[in-house]
């Protein structure tokens, strides 16, 4: 009985580690996660509207304004909405821009102000010609631009690559947004 | 016997819980730092490196940045952005208790840019500075093919600047080479410059591909032989222009209702131009006459060897809005970004070192050829939107690929839309096609006639 006492102590030490490790886990649910130093305290949400751009008859990309619930304040989370709001198609009767189901896969901001947005990669045949890689490349470029402050060019990645081109755009390096190609 | 049986077990069940953290040996000495299993905390690791790790809240990542070192990224992903070049990671960062973990072979790819390595398994790791880098060694292997240029040793698959005679592969992080390069073949050496190494080439050879390969790592340079420059660049009287019907071969290009052919429409229109040029006194080529597929770069590449007086790339358009319609002259955007490209390539053009006068020469000249590039798109587009009766398009920038290595000035355009029905049918015809060409011609011949102050690039400059 006596060579058993070490098991029942080992059991014991258990049911404690277990119970701490439950305790500190409901702690942690039940509590606002630590934000990482540095990071800011969400702000209130707040109805907002998004600029984005569509490609038109003209060949020429169009405003359009989006209201949204809220906009976020992160640029990656404000980059996923922008891109799901292109995505969702233009309200005025635009072309899309993104013509499948495109989402953010990762996003990264560097000091220079170039987004790093990882987009679903398009099905064969999906984007064709200069216009629909102009307007791929452009209404998401100057999209994003567009709302988040921060950013001052893109770098389109498709499926955590990069892509020389689709066939004609050069988009081995960040985009700059594209003026001219906006109607005025 | 129970008794031992009992401490063994509780020996093994208690250890892994009671174990949660890993030393790490530094040049400093032993450190504690927070792992779980075989995942460790990796901004810990970075922070014993001296390296400087911030949370940025605008961006949603991680930077971390030592001199002129920076690092991104982002927990729950398997993607960095090193020194502004995207790298996969070994395995993903995640967020647990409060530490980001990552598995020691991520971590060591973390740290690499920062000249640091992370060596050993289990509880105990190694922190050192990187020796002199991967040891990396370059052989050369002839084929009937071919040679092929073979640097191994590295995993790093480096950036390739290719230009005539000198290919340049610049690695992410150090190596060194464990032997000079022995001249072989259609190479002729090589040195290695920091984390730069550059082979030089014979005349005649050039990159015809690169890429990596593994077990063993390394690298691939297959060499291919140039047309001779002599014979493409013979003297000849008066203009060249080269025109470059698009797509070819495997790439059809878009496709119209109708089953049109984007490949088949170009080449039928840049061989009725080519035709139109000849009639017309002025040398014309095309950078392919067939169903051929041809690389984007081979295509400029061709034009550049030939020294052509003038480049027109020939495509047929498609867009999603079904009522786009007329055609569409566009040239090379000068934007900051492809401004940066445009230095880069002088530096490499220039010299192993850089000469600011010729650097500002270059610059002269790359702007001469933007603004003549604007002047032959803008002769295109009047002769086209006359044809077409469009009063209002004029032409656009783009960083178009099969643009950006001309030496001489260059447009792209688009004879209209593929994408919309009416127009298909209409550029599948080959009168359409012969007033297309017509307008074209035209338009080349206003360029070419039309007196402009262009200056020249000085002897010895290398053109853009």
């Amino acid at each position: 009985m006596k060579a058993l006492r070490p098991i029942a102590a080992t059991l014991v030490v258990l049911g404690i580690l277990a119970a701490v490790v439950v305790l500190s886990r409901h702690h942690r649910a039940s509590a606002p996660a630590p934000a990482p130093e540095g990071a800011t305290p969400a702000p209130t949400p707040v109805p907002a509207s998004l600029v984005l751009f569509f490609p038109g008859d003209d060949t020429m990309l169009h405003r359009e304004m989006r209201e949204v619930p809220e906009l976020p304040a992160g640029t990656p989370a404000r980059i996923k909405l922008v891109v799901e709001e292109l995505v969702a198609g233009s309200r005025r009767g635009f072309a899309p821009a993104l013509p499948w189901p495109a989402t953010v896969q990762t996003v990264f901001l560097d000091r220079e102000g170039d987004a790093w947005v990882d987009l679903s990669p398009p099905p064969a045949g999906a984007v064709s010609g200069t216009g629909g890689e102009l307007a791929l490349a452009y209404a998401t470029v100057n999209s994003v631009v567009a709302n988040c402050p921060a950013v001052r060019r893109v770098q389109l990645l498709f499926g955590g690559q990069q892509v020389a081109t689709l066939g004609h755009i050069d988009l081995s390096r960040p985009l700059a947004p594209n003026p001219e190609l906006v109607a005025p | 016997m129970r008794k031992t049986i009992a401490i063994v077990f509780a020996v093994l069940v208690l250890l892994p819980v009671v174990v949660a953290a890993v030393t790490v040996t530094t040049p400093q000495g032993a450190q504690e730092v927070f792992a779980r299993g075989d995942l460790l905390d990796a901004l810990a690791v970075l922070r014993l490196a001296g390296v400087d790790v911030q949370f940025a809240a605008a961006a949603g990542s991680y930077n971390a940045s030592a001199g002129e070192h920076q690092v991104q990224f982002t927990p729950g992903g398997s993607l960095a952005v090193v020194d502004g070049r995207l790298t996969r990671l070994p395995g993903p960062l995640r967020q647990l208790e409060g530490h980001i973990v990552c598995a020691p072979a991520t971590a060591a790819v973390l740290l690499a840019p920062f000249g640091w390595t992370l060596n050993g398994s289990g509880a105990s790791l190694e922190l050192a500075h990187a020796s002199a880098g991967e040891q990396i060694e370059v052989s050369v292997v002839r084929a009937p093919t071919g040679t092929t240029v073979v640097v191994r040793g590295t995993k790093q698959r480096p950036q390739v600047v290719a230009t005539r005679g000198v290919v340049a592969l610049q690695f992410v992080t150090p190596v060194t080479l464990a032997k000079p390069v022995v001249p072989e073949a259609e190479l002729l050496g090589g040195d290695l410059r920091g984390t730069t190494l550059t082979l030089r080439l014979a005349p005649g050879a050039e990159v015809a591909n690169t890429y990596p390969l593994d077990d063993p790592p390394r690298f691939v340079v297959r060499l291919g032989t140039a047309a001779p420059a002599a014979a493409l660049a013979a003297p000849r009287a008066g203009p060249l222009v080269v025109l470059d019907p698009g797509h070819g071969g495997g790439d059809q290009g878009a496709k119209g209702p109708g089953s049109e052919l984007e490949k088949d429409i170009t080449l039928a229109v840049a061989r009725a131009t080519a035709a139109q040029l000849q009639a017309a006194g002025v040398n014309a080529r095309l950078t392919r006459d067939g169903d051929d597929t041809v690389s984007l770069t081979d295509r400029t590449a061709l034009a550049n060897r030939m020294q052509a007086t003038v480049f027109v790339s020939i495509h047929a358009n498609a867009s999603l809005a079904r009522g786009a319609h007329g055609a569409e002259t566009y040239y090379m955007s000068a934007d900051a970004s492809d401004a940066q490209a445009a230095q880069s390539a002088a530096r490499e053009n220039a010299s192993a070192s850089p000469d600011t006068v010729q650097l500002i020469l270059w610059d002269l000249a790359h702007v001469a050829n933007l603004n003549n590039s604007a002047r032959v798109a803008r002769s295109i587009q009047e002769r086209l939107n006359a044809l077409q009766g469009i009063k209002d398009r004029g032409i656009r920038q783009a960083p178009f690929v099969v643009l950006t290595g001309a030496t001489m000035p260059a447009a792209l355009v688009e004879v209209g839309f593929l994408s919309n029905a009416n127009e298909a049918a209409r550029l599948a015809l080959p009168d359409t096609q012969q007033q297309i060409a017509a307008a074209l011609a035209a338009a080349i011949v206003d360029y070419l006639h039309e007196p402009t102050p262009t200056p020249t690039t000085p002897a010895g400059t290398p053109t853009p």
